[in-house]
Formats: C-alpha cells, structure tokens, sequence
C-alpha cells in the first residue's frame, strides 16, 4: 500500500445475523483504489455493494481483514472515533439525499463546517462557493421540501464537498431521479473528480453511470470477481 | 381598742375550749356513713377514717361496691387518691378539691384552732359567735363564723366563706359531733349528712400517712 | 446552530408539540393553582391564629414553661407594666395584651360546670376580634365581673346575657376563691370543644379571683409576621428574667394542617410530575423514531453520538422553556381571574364557616412552576436522546 492509493482493503470479510440466519455479504475482500479515481461499484442487489460502501464509509465495521483509509488503518479505530474522521476526510451521498428538513440549502451545507468549527467568515464563503458550483446560488434558502429531486441531490454534493474531502461515497446517486437529471448530476459529479481529484467511488446498477467510471468493480455474492480497470474499449 | 383585744382574748379562749373538746385523741380511727343529696337524688356511702393529729387522715372506702378499695390521703397541704386500678396515687390540686366530695372533705377535717386565729366574739342566744380568719392564706375557707354552745364549748355551727367574702358552705353539728350536715350554698338542695361512729383511739404508724404508703396495706 | 435546530424541530410537527404543550402547561398551571391556594391558607390560618389567639410572641415569666406547674400562677410575671412599657417602644410592636388562663367551676345555682377562662384587656381582646358574638355585647372595659361565656357553656347553665353566674377557683395561694358575674355576652369561635368551656373575662376581675396582682403572659403583636425573630432578639437584649415564645411554637394545629396540605400537595405534585415526564418523554421519543434516517445521517456525516445526545436535550429543553413560559402565564392569568371571582369553599377541619377561594401569587410559586417544567422536559428528553444516540448508523440509513 502506498499513498496513492486513498483505500485499501484487505481479507475484509462481513457476515450479517438474522435471528439464526448467518448472511456472508462480504467474504475474503482484498482491493485498493487510488487517489482522485472515479470509480463504479457494480453488481446485483444482494451482491454486498451497500456492505462494501459501509464499510469504506466507516459506518460498520468487518468481522474479518484490514481496512485503511487515507494512511489510517480504521479497523484499529474504535467506531466512535471514526466520527471526526468521517467530517475530515469522507463526504456522502445518498439515494434518498438525506437533507435535513428543517434546514434550508444554506443551512445544509453549512452545518459540517459548523462540526468542524470553522469559524463564520470562513463558512459562509465555502457555502456560498459550493452553492454556486453546483448551480444553487439563488436557491440557498429554500428548504428541502421546495426542492426538486435533483435540486436535492446537488445540495447534498455540495455539503459532501464542503469539507473538501480526500473521498466521497455515494450510494446510487441517480436511482431517484428521473434520466435527465441523472445525468446532469453525473455530468457535476465528474466535473468535481477531475477539478478538485476528490476520489469518488459509487454503488450502483444505473448503465449510464458505469459507462462513466474509471473503473468499475464488479461484484456478486460477497466476492469481487472482476475489476475493469478502464473502460471498455 | 381595749374591747377588742378583750374579745379577741376572749374569742381564743373559747376556741382552744372547742378544740380541746373536739379532739381528744391523737391517734384515733372512726367510721363515717355518708348520705349525699344531689338535686334530690341520694347516694351513701361509708368510710373508715384513720387520723393522727390535727393535720393527717387516711380515708379508706368502704361502700359502695364501686369505691371500695380507694384510699384518700390528707395531709396538710396536699390530698392524694389511690384508686386499685391505678399504679400509684394521683395528686388533687386544689382546684379539684373544690368539685365533689373532696370539698367536703376539707369543710369536715377542718381544724379551727390550729388553722385559724380568733378576731371576735359575739352573742348568739345561747352560743358564742366567733370570727375566725385563716392564718395562712393557703388554707381553704378564708374566714369562718362559728357558733359555740356556752354551756358546753361544743361547735353548733359553722359559715364557711372565701376570700371574696362570699358564703360558700354551712356544716351543722350534732349529736355532739356526731353527726354533721354540710350544705352547699351555691347550688340549692345540695346537701350531705356526715355520721361518725366507733371513733376509738387507734395506733396508727407515721409512714401510713405517705403517699407511697397508699394502697399497700 | 443548535438551538435554531431545536426550535425548528419542535415546531415541525406542529400538532404533536402543541399536544406536549398542553401536558406541560397543564403541569405548571396545576402548581401555581395548587401552590397558591396552599400559600393562601397557610398564610391565612397563621395570620388569624397570630392576630386572634396567640400573638406573635408571647412573654412569661422565667421558668415558666419547665415548671409545667399546678399551681396558678406560680411563675407570673410581677412587673408587667414597665415590661410592657419597654417592648411597645419598639416601632415594629403594635400593641401588647396581658392574659390569665384560669380553670374552674361556675354554678347558676342548681348545676356547676367546668370552665377553662382567658382573663383579658377588654380592649385589646376586641382588637383581635377572635370570636363571635351570638348574644348580648362584647366585656365591657370598666366592669370587672362581666364575662362572656361560650355558646355550649351558657346552652349548658340555661343563662343569657343578663343572668348572673358564680364562678368558683382557688387562689394563687390555695384556697378556695368564688364571684358572682354577670353575663355580658354569648360567644362561639366556631370549635365545639372550646364553647363548651369558654369563659372570656376581665383580668381585674380574674387578678381578684386569683388574689393576685401579677399576669400570666403578655402577648406581644407586631405589624409584620416577618419581624418576628428580629423582635425576639431585641426583647431579649433589653428585658431580663422573662422567657419568650415565638408564635411558631404555639400553633401546633397550623403545623399539622401545613404538614397535611404539603403532604396531600406533594403527592399530587408527584403524581403530576410522572404524568408530564411520561408524556413528554413519549412525544420526544416518537419524534426520535420518525428521525431515524436524519439521525443516521447526520452521524454518518460527523457527528458524534454526545452532540447528538445534546441536539435531542436540547429540543426537551426548548419544550420546556416554551412550556413554562406558556404555563406560567396562563397560570397567572388563572389566578387573577379565580381571585376576581367568587368560589366558596367549604369549612376547613375544626371550622364551621366556608370561604372564598383566593389564590397567593407568590414569586417563589410561580418561579418554582417554571423550573419544573423546565426541568421535567429537559430529564424527559433523556432517555430518547440515550436511544437516539445509541442508534448503529448502518441500521438507521436503512430505515424507512
């Protein structure tokens, strides 16, 4: 493992509980991405993609391997430590945005810089320069219920982006819009990963978003069997 | 001033005749049969009495079946009640001699010579009348007149008056002290007959008339 | 940021919020309802047991109270008149008043009865104005053998005012005292127990009767309760060979109805408390289910489980300062309007009159409403923030 790479997982293996029921959603997973990719995790619902991003995400933890993310082995790490770790270094994205409804756009975006303790000058001129990257300047007051589906997501880019972090994770970005808007959003996600080289990894089934990734990992019942390195050609 | 130190002179003389009279034992015990009148109801009751001197007795109750076995205890300046259902003897204040027969108690054993000085005398038919104050101002009845038959320095009767100088009892005498008949002037038709039986001299040991005495014996 | 949050939150759902509301408020109002009419009554049964029995102090003579004794007036105080003199210089002392207590029998001629008599200063008695006259007048100042007798007690003798009575006692010093009295009036203080026995009389009449120049105690009234001790002291300071008892260790009944009243009111604030707690702790935590994905959000983005614990609290909080703000201002709106009104309530134990309801408004009431509730949504707030934050991430995201 070298610093180029922002992930790397080793052995990592997930094995779920239900009631008597044991569910292996990750088995034996050894993979490494690098800084400022693009990268598309594919494969069937079941497959173990959510797990994979959980997991990355620091939001769970493997039963099994060694995970380091940005040259921290967060497997060592006590979950609640993982915290500051995810406000730093991790920004998310999700299918169902995940805004806070009583804040406004403004608001939304501001509110990881206030975790951080940026002081106000500074926050409001992050917020303001992320707003307006993904073409919200005159929306900031609007709450999430005066948004579009699409507004929504680019509210949510720009509060995952306003920490400047080192990796975004995003959990099918595009399942809840309709084509269009998705692919306006994947034109802004792909325009942020070559500005700024945020490395940006997805989960997702959605063809047009896999046709646009660096790399696609291709996984199916727990296993990764296939890693694209580039596109076909 | 020369006629009133003569009646006073005269006044003590008659009394130390009555008490002379009146007491010739020392230690002595007698029986009393009690007759009360209330509101025209009568109740009776008897006692044997046990005296030493002028200023201890020991009432024991005989009749009724309900006040046998009670002891009254006189002394000087303090009366005690031992009741069997009791484990010891309750004090009378003086408060509650004044209520039932403890106020006549106090009327009965009332020593004129020793508890009173005599300031006049006057005539009454065939009996001296004499004044007579309490020389201590703790001594129940503050004055009382008190009629004497000449002849034989026998008290006949006796007005008892308080401080106010209100007239409160009357004790009438007879028999030669055999009978006494106390009425009550505040409430008309209150009345009791005192008869004195069997009086005999009686050894009668010092520490009966203690109050722990009461009752043990 | 995270008080705007709270507040936003609680307003979210407006319907939910003003349900709580209510349960707070009603919580509040309930206390300063309650609390109130509680200050009330005590305030009032003290005043009319100071101002119509007891005084606010009472002067005897040394030795006084360890001598429990029979005898009358064997510890008296001989000197009253420069007593009384140096403890009415005292601006803060409105008046004194000389008593006797005395038993005794008093007869009408064909039945005696026990009395218990109060010798008093006819005009110091009318001062305090304790009973009520049924019959006849108040004691007259000048005559010193007109008494009032209570209303079971003159029932007993057949007299009315008019009638002559004896009363019978002893002297100070032991023997046998009686006075024929002429009944100026008929009195009741509304306890049977007491108007079987009364006797108010004069206490140059009660001196005579007893023998005796000296006064059982002087009762000394002030014109404000609050001074009591610091006029306690100063007597202190300044007469010697007295013994002096505040009010407070006169009126055990005062202390046992304040004992009652707290106990019954203490229970009932408990029982309102677990109510509100309950209640409230219901309303957050519903509120923490219906967040699970924000919840997992916004711990997925950073935050920690302390700051979200504090988030939650802090939304009890806003709760309880808008509940109590509310609660605390109906609550007085309340009162003033029960206080204009006229609602009669039944006579107290040991009384036979009703009075009108009235409720005290004092600061420590109304400040005390307002913590409660203050504190009662901040502790409901607890447990649903422990849930909120003990949520695994993975799980709330999943969450519909």
């Amino acid at each position: 493992m070298t610093s180029n790479d922002v992930i790397a997982l080793d052995g990592v293996s997930k094995t779920y509980k239900f009631g008597k029921i044991r569910v292996r959603a990750l088995e034996d997973v050894t993979l490494t991405i690098g800084r400022g990719d693009f990268i598309a995790i594919a494969g069937p619902s079941g497959s173990g993609k959510t797990t994979l991003l959980n997991l990355i995400g620091c939001i769970d933890k493997p039963d099994a391997g060694r995970i380091v993310i940005d040259d921290v082995d967060v497997t060592r790490t006590p979950l609640h430590r993982l915290s500051t770790l995810r406000l730093n270094t991790l920004g998310f994205i999700f299918q169902t945005f995940n805004l806070i409804p009583v804040l406004s756009a403004y608001e939304n975006v501001e509110y990881p810089l206030i975790l951080q303790n940026v002081s106000p000058r500074q926050r409001d001129a992050r917020v303001r320069r992320w707003l307006d990257e993904v073409g919200l300047a005159d929306q900031w007051k609007q709450r999430p219920d005066q948004l579009s589906g699409g507004q929504r997501q680019r509210v949510a880019i720009a509060r995952a982006m306003v920490t400047e972090p080192k990796l975004v994770l995003a959990d099918e970005p595009t399942a809840n819009l309709d084509s269009e808007t998705a692919t306006r959003i994947l034109d802004l996600l792909a325009e942020i990963n070559s500005r700024t080289g945020c490395t940006f990894v997805f989960s997702t089934h959605d063809a047009s978003l896999i046709a646009r990734a660096q790399q696609i990992v291709r996984i199916k019942d727990g296993h990764i069997h296939d890693v694209d390195a580039a596109r076909a050609a | 001033m020369k006629t009133l130190l003569l009646a006073i002179a005269l006044a003590t003389e008659i009394l130390a005749r009555v008490d002379a009279a009146r007491n010739t034992m020392n230690s002595f015990a007698v029986d009393v049969d009690l007759v009360a009148t209330t509101n025209g109801k009568t109740e009776t009751a008897k006692y044997r009495v046990y005296g030493k001197g002028s200023d201890r007795s020991v009432v024991e109750f005989v009749a009724p079946a309900t006040e046998k076995g009670k002891y009254l205890l006189m002394l000087r300046d303090a009366m005690w009640i031992y009741m069997p259902t009791a484990s010891r003897p309750i004090r009378i204040s003086p408060l509650q001699r004044l209520m039932g027969q403890a106020s006549n108690g106090d009327v009965a054993r009332t020593n004129f010579a020793v508890d009173y000085n005599a300031t006049n005398v006057e005539t009454d038919g065939d009996a001296w009348v004499l004044d007579l104050t309490a020389k201590d101002p703790a001594i129940a009845y503050a004055r009382i007149r008190l009629w004497v038959d000449k002849s034989t320095s026998e008290p006949t009767r006796a007005d008892f008056y308080v401080v106010s100088g209100k007239l409160i009892k009357r004790a009438t005498y007879r028999d030669h002290g055999e009978r006494v008949e106390i009425e009550d002037l505040l409430r008309t038709g209150n009345k009791t007959e005192m008869r004195f039986s069997n009086r005999a001299p009686h050894d009668n040991a010092d520490k009966m008339f203690t109050k722990d005495a009461l009752g043990k014996w | 940021m995270l008080i705007k949050l709270a507040f936003r939150n609680v307003l979210r759902n407006g319907r939910r919020s003003a349900i709580t509301l209510t349960v707070i408020v009603f919580g509040a109002v309930g206390l300063i309802l309650f609390g109130g009419y509680k200050a009330r009554t005590f305030w009032g049964l003290r005043e009319s047991t100071i101002r119509g029995r007891i005084g606010h102090l009472q002067v005897y003579k040394e030795g006084y109270s360890k001598a429990q004794s029979q005898k009358p007036m064997e510890y008296a105080l001989d000197d009253a008149a420069s007593i009384r003199k140096q403890i009415e210089r005292d601006p803060r002392v409105k008046m004194t008043a000389a008593q006797i207590t005395l038993m005794g029998l008093v007869s009408n001629g064909e039945k005696s009865e026990t009395f218990i008599a109060t010798a008093v200063e006819p005009p110091k008695d009318r001062a305090m104005n304790n009973q009520k006259i049924t019959a006849g007048d108040d004691l007259p100042d000048n005559e010193s053998d007109a008494v009032m007798i209570g209303k079971g007690l003159a029932e007993s003798l057949h007299v009315k005012p008019g009638d002559y009575l004896t009363i019978m006692t002893t002297t100070v010093a032991g023997s046998l005292n009686a006075m024929d009295v002429r009944v100026a009036g008929i009195f009741t203080i509304g306890v049977k127990e007491y108007d079987d026995r009364a006797i108010k009389m004069p206490i140059a009449g009660a001196q005579t009767l007893l023998q005796t120049k000296k006064v059982e105690k002087l009762l000394v009234f002030l014109n404000n309760t609050d001074d009591t001790s610091a006029v306690h002291q100063t007597i202190n300071r300044n007469v010697h060979g007295i013994e002096i008892k505040e009010w407070s260790e006169l009126a055990p009944f005062y202390h046992q109805v304040v004992a009652l009243y707290n106990g019954i009111f203490g229970f009932l604030g408990i029982v309102v408390f677990a109510i509100v707690v309950f209640s409230v702790a219901n309303t957050i935590l519903m509120s923490v289910f219906e967040r699970t994905r924000e919840i997992g959000t916004l711990m997925a983005i950073g935050t920690t489980r302390g700051r979200l614990r504090t988030m939650f609290v802090a939304e009890g909080v806003s709760i309880g300062v808008i509940g109590g703000v509310l609660g605390l201002t109906i609550g007085a709106l309340l009162a003033f309007a029960i206080n204009k009104g006229n609602v009669m309530l039944p006579p107290p134990p040991g009384y036979t009159t009703g009075y009108r309801l009235q409720i005290m408004l004092q600061p420590a009431v109304l400040i005390t409403a307002f913590l409660v509730s203050f504190v009662t949504a901040t502790i409901s707030s607890i447990v649903p923030a422990l849930k909120a934050s003990r949520m695994k991430i993975v799980d709330a995201l999943g969450h519909i």
